[in-house]
């Protein structure tokens, strides 16, 4: 397929997650699902789902044990992700389309406008639009932080020597509500735009194929699209 | 005399019922044939250890006791004759108190319970010195728990469990508890009302109710009740914060090693935290807290200890955890417009362009 010939078939694909990010994704999505579980099962401990989780992870010390192992696996991601993204040929260029822009503020402005009939257009967007940047850096400021109180608290004997118990309930406090909050937004934010919305729906699987239609990045993605085009990979 | 014997025997035969055959009923000594050697105030024993026991009983030891009616042999039933060769056995009250018994003695499941105990498993294990019932309960003056006078009420049984746990006593009698109980206050608990009456257990036993696991339990009885707390002004929420509390949540999950109340507070020697000898003392809190987190220094004492973040009193835990409530509750409603509102311009786009 050339660009000369203009026309895409339908059924063309074009791949948006290489294998190392697909893996990266995956391993992501199951320590968050053990921190959640295992997270939230000490926060609700005093209602049936709580207790019930409790039970299911082998009691309370190894519920402990299960969201520490995770945890480690999160936090050493963290660091070999960013590892990736500064180092490697593949990830400088993926942090380039990732860096926030003004572009993207004024984007998700004219989305807003056009969602409530105020705008004629649909903004253009491109590799990565404001709902992907969003989810990436929140995603990525937030197991930052949470791994920082994480910390404070799995070494409380040490921590307590250094700061003051107030500010140990403070941490305490924090890790609980920014695991509820990350949960949130995975619940309404990345549910909703990768798996529930009518482009999608039931999912975009290009987490484990690696592809994505040319029609549908034509239609989320058109100046991603267009750029593929004059490269001519569509 | 012999004719009313005989009726009774014929009774008991038809009904079944067990009394003392007629030879043990006629042997029966009278208090008259006893006082003459323990009716004179010198009748005493040196015993083996060089320690005198007094052994001058008259027929009014039992006056005003709950055997008032009683007499020496209903419970000395081995003495058969006088004077009697051998030194009788222990009095066993299970003689008359059991179940059902003819005498109308009273007896609960709670007695039964004592043979479980750590008590009634020493006796069993043959060590001399563990208690049986007259030890607590008194061998002759004995009268009804309810009794102010009483041995194990509620404002002296800690002197008779004392009587044996000595250090213990010195130590409770000098703490909160024990002040209480010497002022005379009902609610405040003597050594029973932590370790139970007569199914008392070694801490270790997970039967006792101040096991590890069990502790919060125990205190919260009456720390946790309003009507008993508020007319000491003591605060009733320290046993709910407890159980939010790391330490709380693992207690409640089976954590053995995990902080209960007496791990900090204490066992026996509770005192007010305003108290410069109490383990919560803001002075004292670095070393109690450093019992499991080793090097724990004056930080530890820096905010309150029992912090409910549900409530202003906690101060800046409180503000943060509203904070990050109306955030959570404020992003969840932001997404969620933003959800209807791309539904509704996706509808547009993807019909607009067919």
């Amino acid at each position: 397929m050339t660009a000369a010939s203009g026309e895409t078939p339908k059924s063309a694909t074009i791949v948006r997650m290489s294998l190392m990010f697909r893996v990266q994704h995956v391993l992501l999505m199951v320590t968050l699902l053990v921190l959640a579980l295992t997270g939230f099962a000490l926060m609700y401990h005093e209602n049936w789902i709580g207790r019930g989780l409790i039970r299911l992870e082998g009691g309370i010390l190894y519920r402990g044990f299960l969201h520490r192992a995770a945890a480690s696996l999160l936090m050493a991601q963290l660091l070999f992700h960013a590892f990736y993204m500064l180092f490697t040929r593949e990830g400088k260029k993926e942090l380039g389309e990732f860096l926030l822009r003004r572009r993207d503020f004024s984007d998700f402005l004219q989305a807003i406008r056009y969602n409530l009939g105020t705008a004629a257009e649909y903004p253009l967007i491109g590799k990565y639009g404001y709902k992907e940047k969003f989810q990436y850096w929140g995603a990525t400021i937030g197991i930052l932080l949470i791994s920082v109180t994480g910390l404070i608290l799995w070494a409380e004997t040490f921590s307590m020597r250094f700061l003051p118990k107030l500010v140990l309930d403070v941490t305490l406090i924090i890790h609980g509500y920014q695991g509820l909050l990350a949960f949130v937004i995975l619940l309404f934010w990345h549910l909703y735009n990768e798996h529930l919305n009518a482009s999608v729906f039931p999912m975009n699987d290009a987490w484990l194929t690696g592809r994505v239609k040319a029609e549908w990045l034509r239609q989320e993605h058109p100046l991603e699209y267009e750029k593929l085009k004059q490269e001519g990979i569509l | 005399m012999k004719g009313t014997v005989l009726y009774a025997v014929i009774a008991a035969a038809l009904l079944g019922v067990c009394v003392p055959g007629p030879r043990e009923a006629e042997a029966r000594l009278s208090l008259e044939k006893c006082t003459l050697c323990h009716g004179k105030p010198e009748f005493r024993k040196i015993l083996v250890d060089g320690k005198i026991q007094e052994l001058f009983v008259t027929g009014d030891s039992l006056k005003g006791s709950v055997h008032e009616k009683k007499t020496c042999v209903d419970c000395h039933f081995d003495v058969s004759e006088i004077p009697h060769r051998e030194r009788p056995r222990r009095v066993n009250c299970t003689h008359c108190h059991y179940k059902g018994n003819a005498e109308g003695a009273p007896q609960s499941d709670g007695y039964l319970a004592y043979f479980e105990s750590v008590h009634g498993k020493a006796i069993a294990r043959g060590n001399a010195k563990a208690p049986l019932c007259q030890d607590c309960h008194g061998s002759h003056a004995i009268l009804k728990a309810k009794s102010q006078a009483s041995l194990v009420a509620q404002g002296k049984v800690a002197e008779t469990c004392g009587r044996c746990h000595i250090e213990i006593y010195a130590q409770y009698k000098t703490s909160v508890h024990g002040v209480a109980v010497a002022k005379g206050i009902k609610e405040a608990p003597s050594c029973t009302g932590c370790h139970g009456e007569h199914k008392i257990y070694s801490p270790k036993d997970p039967k006792s109710t101040v096991f590890a696991t069990h502790v919060a339990d125990q205190c919260s009885k009456c720390h946790a009740s309003v009507s008993i707390m508020g007319k000491f002004g003591i605060e009733t929420e320290q046993v709910a914060t407890y159980k939010e509390s790391f330490h709380g949540v693992a207690s409640q999950f089976g954590s053995r090693t995990v902080a209960n109340c007496a791990s900090c507070h204490g066992t026996h020697d509770i005192r007010p935290e305003a108290d410069p000898l109490s383990s919560v003392n803001p002075k004292n809190v670095p070393k109690t807290c450093g019992k499991c987190h080793p090097g724990a220094n004056a930080n530890v004492a820096v905010g309150k200890m029992h912090v409910d973040a549900k409530k202003k009193e906690a101060g800046i835990v409180y503000y943060v955890a509203s904070f990050f409530k109306y955030l959570t509750i404020g992003t969840m409603l932001a997404l969620i417009v933003h959800i209807v509102l791309d539904m509704y311009g996706r509808t547009k786009r993807l019909r607009g362009e067919k």
